[in-house]
């Protein structure tokens, strides 16, 4: 059978279908499609970080005349988390965070709506609140969730107590021997980062209806089948009596990867009989971001005269806030973040999901990977000062190549980071050093990274219509990456022999898809890619069946190539794909092929890790970053001079595109390094609230990026793709972080690199960090001693 | 309040609370979507629309203000199908992405380059300093607007 597709059918450079209707402002987003025909919804929010609710009194507000519903906790009382069951759609008798949601509320205009949620009464009594994890760590601390063990566990196996809400662990090899030895040097670090928002330019916003006793819900989300699900879950309908519709998404980046007011449009849906619309505000967007979380470390490695990493251990807290959510599965990740890159010799991570009464945290673009990157190379920095090795020398001589093993002790295959690391070093030997020497002070770093594509559970369906094209239906949505409108009916077409924009792509519909873990993780290219792989493979077996028949040919002798199917060799014979399929309808009806993916599973060494949803990473993806700076030691502004990235891309299905999310995820991670930062005031809430405060990179703040693309590791994804889109923000802030410390002669420990603190660092008035709630002997730190 | 207001050529009239912003104006009223509301407090400029010719935040502009005023939007600025040059520009350089800026963007450079038709990199960087983007990183729009040859297309409206 000629399955194998050729590589040049498939890569190209492919513009976006959808970019002129989004350039003329007719593409109609979520927020786009709510109107005066529907009801508008509000959520009445805490204004305190911990208190007993003792009464909700919503009288006065249903009394007003607009005002058709009102749901409270009473009418949804499901629990649901990642890991664990947790979190509740309104606050029952607690309130955990400032700004959690009490009430909501759906009236004919959004004023009505606002002035009733100011007359509901919430009654309460006022208790301690825990704002860091510090506090939460004490041994005399308030417990945040005192039935922490009476919730059901989604996924068994992981030590938990009190206010730490899940602990992932690594014990591989003993570490206690290797920083006994007598020939090692032992490097011990402690390290901080803020709170990094998303600010996807349009807001999670919701419209749901009831029909046919079916809830619809049309969403701004990266996960249809995770609002499907939750919304059941805290509904306590059954799954199939949800339906979940996705129109272009306007940004994500990690945000939109959890369900948080869909099931409460839903829910006064339901209520109403009618449909309506939720949206937050900008205020509101901002004040319930599930940010990327704030966290801390306590590093420390043994380390051979000659740079041998023989013992690490490290403890990284990570603030979940209120609620679990993606913290307890990204404590999995420490161990291929802070735990990559590099040949360890023993090593021991605990990565501990710690409960504050602030408002909860998720996933942004690579996760927790992107400060255990910027934790992970500035002790590596703070590793070659010690012994005196210089930092390339040393990270080409540790990067994790072929047939080494991991934290987990998984095999990586390939050697892939060095290769990269000696492409950087060949382009900026070759490039003109920026000083501008003016000053200033001047830095460069290169640095290295880990990251992975989370694969998992993808289908795809593809019907051959009578004209010729495709329709490629799955779960995906267009968030904004160009995975839906590029790759997707790139790979499709190749495998047909058709044209890209003969592949309809449909957007996702959960009542004519199957089951996908959503967009993120960098997973749409591979895992959906892959499932619509195998469909396009399975009918182009078919075209090649009936055309063998009808052209005497066998199936080895034919080619599928610009709508036709030739005999290999001869173009223009044989017959168009069109021919083909009313053949197919004559004998058995119209021709369809499905298609399916799930992550195949990488095995790990037995028993050294607790605690994680994964052992091991199935699609490993590794990156370079390097960066000059200069550093103004009067006013601690940092100016990025230079910006290079080696990526490693498997294949590049469509180089243009990935060189696009390259150029806008290093921007938000200089956002990251920066001036991005989320605070929380002394009342538990956000101190910014929009974009005042808030800083995201302008115009004038960026630089365009070098970029080589990497191909060639292995992979397991389709025509061995990776995803390409998450990884680029994944070492901004590590290697932004390290020039500087170069520049500066100073330990930086902390992000984001704001002028004052910088400041402060150059002026030497910046105190080390040292945590007292991270004990220095590693086995202290664990929730079950 | 009654007012007057020309929107892409046509004449409406709008009654609302004169403090109502021409956006909300705009998008619930005309639903007229293309201009976005995202910050609501002029410093992301996705609500860009051209008043009298001149690109202003609508999230900014009290419909007060405007009796007898021209504003045209996205929607009115060409006909999708025969898109100006930087809608062409940034189709050809495939730069757009998530999209929810875009229409702001080229309302901002549309009205930028008939002043400045032939402008430097800075410069182009300095007229997007109020229109932000959070998916691109921006230098690819900027190589798109500077690959623009023909300048007086853009003021051909």
């Amino acid at each position: 059978m000629n399955a194998v597709t050729d590589l040049a059918s498939v890569v190209m450079d492919l513009p976006r279908r959808d970019a002129q209707d989004k350039l003329t402002g007719r593409t109609r987003y979520t927020i786009d499609n709510i109107g005066a025909d529907m009801l508008h919804a509000v959520q009445v929010r805490s204004d305190v970080a911990s208190a007993r609710i003792l009464e909700i009194d919503c009288s006065k507000a249903l009394a007003m005349k607009g005002v058709r519903a009102i749901v409270t906790h009473a009418d949804a009382p499901g629990l649901h988390g990642i890991g664990v069951a947790d979190h509740p759609l309104f606050a029952s008798d607690l309130i955990r965070y400032h700004g959690e949601p009490i009430a909501a509320i759906a009236a004919d205009t959004l004023e009505i709506a606002h002035a009733a949620a100011r007359a509901v009464l919430v009654r309460t009594e006022l208790l301690p609140a825990v704002l860091t994890m510090a506090e939460a760590l004490d041994e005399h601390a308030p417990l945040i969730h005192p039935d922490w063990q009476r919730y059901e566990l989604l996924k068994e196996g992981a030590p938990r107590a009190g206010n730490v809400a899940w602990e992932a662990h690594v014990t591989r090899g003993d570490t206690d021997a290797a920083f006994a030895r007598p020939d090692v040097t032992v490097v011990d670090d402690c390290f901080r980062v803020g709170r990094q928002s998303h600010v996807p330019f349009e807001p999670r916003c919701a419209i749901a209806s009831y029909e046919d006793g079916r809830f619809h819900i049309q969403c701004s989300t990266q996960v249809p089948w995770t609002v499907r699900n939750v919304t059941a879950k805290v509904l306590g309908a059954a799954a199939s009596r949800v339906r979940v519709t996705v129109p272009a998404v306007g940004g994500g980046f990690g945000l939109k990867f959890d369900c948080t007011i869909e099931p409460v449009a839903a829910l006064l849906a339901r209520k109403t009989g009618k449909t309506v619309s939720l949206c937050n505000s900008r205020e509101e967007e901002f004040l319930s971001c599930l940010c990327r979380e704030n966290a801390e470390v306590r590093i420390r490695s043994a380390v051979t005269p000659d740079g041998e990493i023989v013992g690490r251990e490290a403890t990284v807290l990570m603030d979940c806030g209120a609620y679990g959510g993606e913290q307890i599965f990204l404590s999995t990740m420490t161990a291929h973040t802070l735990g990559g890159n590099y040949r360890l010799g023993a090593v021991k991570l605990n990565s501990r999901a710690v409960y504050t009464n602030t408002p909860p945290n998720g996933a942004f673009r690579a996760c927790n990977g992107v400060y255990n990157t910027f934790f992970l190379e500035r002790h590596t920095d703070n590793i070659c000062a010690a012994i005196g090795m210089d930092p390339m020398e040393f990270r080409k001589q540790n990067v994790l190549g072929d047939g080494d093993i991991g934290a987990t002790g998984q095999v990586f295959q390939g050697d892939v980071l060095r290769p990269m690391l000696e492409r950087m070093e060949a382009i900026s030997a070759g490039a003109e050093r920026r000083d501008p020497a003016d000053g200033r002070l001047y830095g460069r770093a290169t640095t290295v990274g880990t990251w992975f594509v989370f694969v998992g559970p993808s289908a795809a369906t593809i019907n051959l219509n009578a004209d010729g094209s495709a329709t490629l239906v799955t779960s995906g949505v267009e968030i904004g990456s160009g995975t839906m409108v590029q790759s997707l009916p790139q790979i499709v077409a190749g495998i047909l022999g058709i044209h890209p924009a003969d592949v309809i792509v449909k957007t996702a519909d959960t009542d004519a898809s199957g089951r996908d873990l959503g967009v993120g993780g960098g997973r749409t290219t591979v895992s959906i890619g892959s499932a619509s792989k195998m469909a396009a493979e399975k009918i182009r077996e078919q075209i090649l069946e009936i055309a063998s028949e009808m052209l005497q040919t066998p199936p080895s002798g034919l080619a599928l190539r610009g709508g036709r199917v030739e005999i290999a060799g001869r173009p223009g014979s044989g017959m168009t794909i069109a021919a083909v399929v009313q053949r197919a309808e004559e004998l058995f009806g119209p021709m369809s092929g499905t298609g399916n993916f799930t992550a195949p599973g990488v095995p790990s060494l037995p028993g050294c890790a607790a605690g994680h949803f994964i052992d091991a990473i199935d699609i490993p993806i590794f990156t370079v970053h390097d960066c000059e700076v200069a550093v103004d030691p009067d006013t601690g502004h940092v100016d990025v001079l230079s910006y290079r990235v080696v990526q490693d891309v498997g294949v590049a299905i469509n180089p243009r595109a990935i060189r696009s999310q390259i150029q806008g995820g290093v921007t938000q991670g200089l956002g990251y390094a920066l001036h991005e930062n989320i605070t929380i005031d002394e009342h538990g809430s956000m101190e910014q609230s929009g974009f005042e405060h808030y800083l995201l990179p302008l115009a004038q703040d960026v630089l365009p990026v070098e970029i080589v693309l990497h191909e060639g590791a292995p992979s397991i994804g389709p025509l061995g793709a990776k995803g390409a889109g998450e990884i680029p923000i994944l070492n901004v802030g590590a290697t932004i972080a390290c020039a500087v410390a170069r520049a500066t002669g100073r330990p930086v420990a902390e992000l984001p690199l704001t002028p004052p603190r910088v400041l402060e660092m150059i002026q030497g008035h910046a105190k080390a960090l040292d945590f007292a709630h991270i004990s220095p002997v590693w086995h202290a730190n664990l929730a079950r001693r | 309040m009654t007012i007057e207001l020309t929107i892409n050529g046509e004449v409406r009239t709008v009654t609302a609370d004169p403090r109502t912003a021409l956006l909300d104006v705009l998008r619930d009223s005309c639903r007229l979507t293309g201009a976005k509301a995202v910050c609501r407090e002029g410093f992301c400029g996705a609500c860009t629309v051209l008043v009298d010719g001149e690109a202003v935040p609508s999230c900014l502009r009290p419909i007060g203000m405007l009796d007898g005023r021209s504003i045209v939007t996205i929607e009115g600025l060409a006909h999708f199908e025969t898109p100006n040059p930087v809608q062409q520009a940034f189709i050809d350089h495939d730069v757009v992405q998530c999209g929810m800026c875009f229409p702001g963007m080229v309302m901002t450079l549309t009205a930028f380059l008939e002043t400045n038709p032939a402008p430097s990199r800075g410069e182009v960087k300095a007229a997007l300093s109020g229109n932000i983007c959070r998916c691109t990183g921006y230098e690819r729009i900027v190589d798109a607007v500077l690959s623009i040859q023909d300048m007086r297309k853009v003021s051909g409206r």
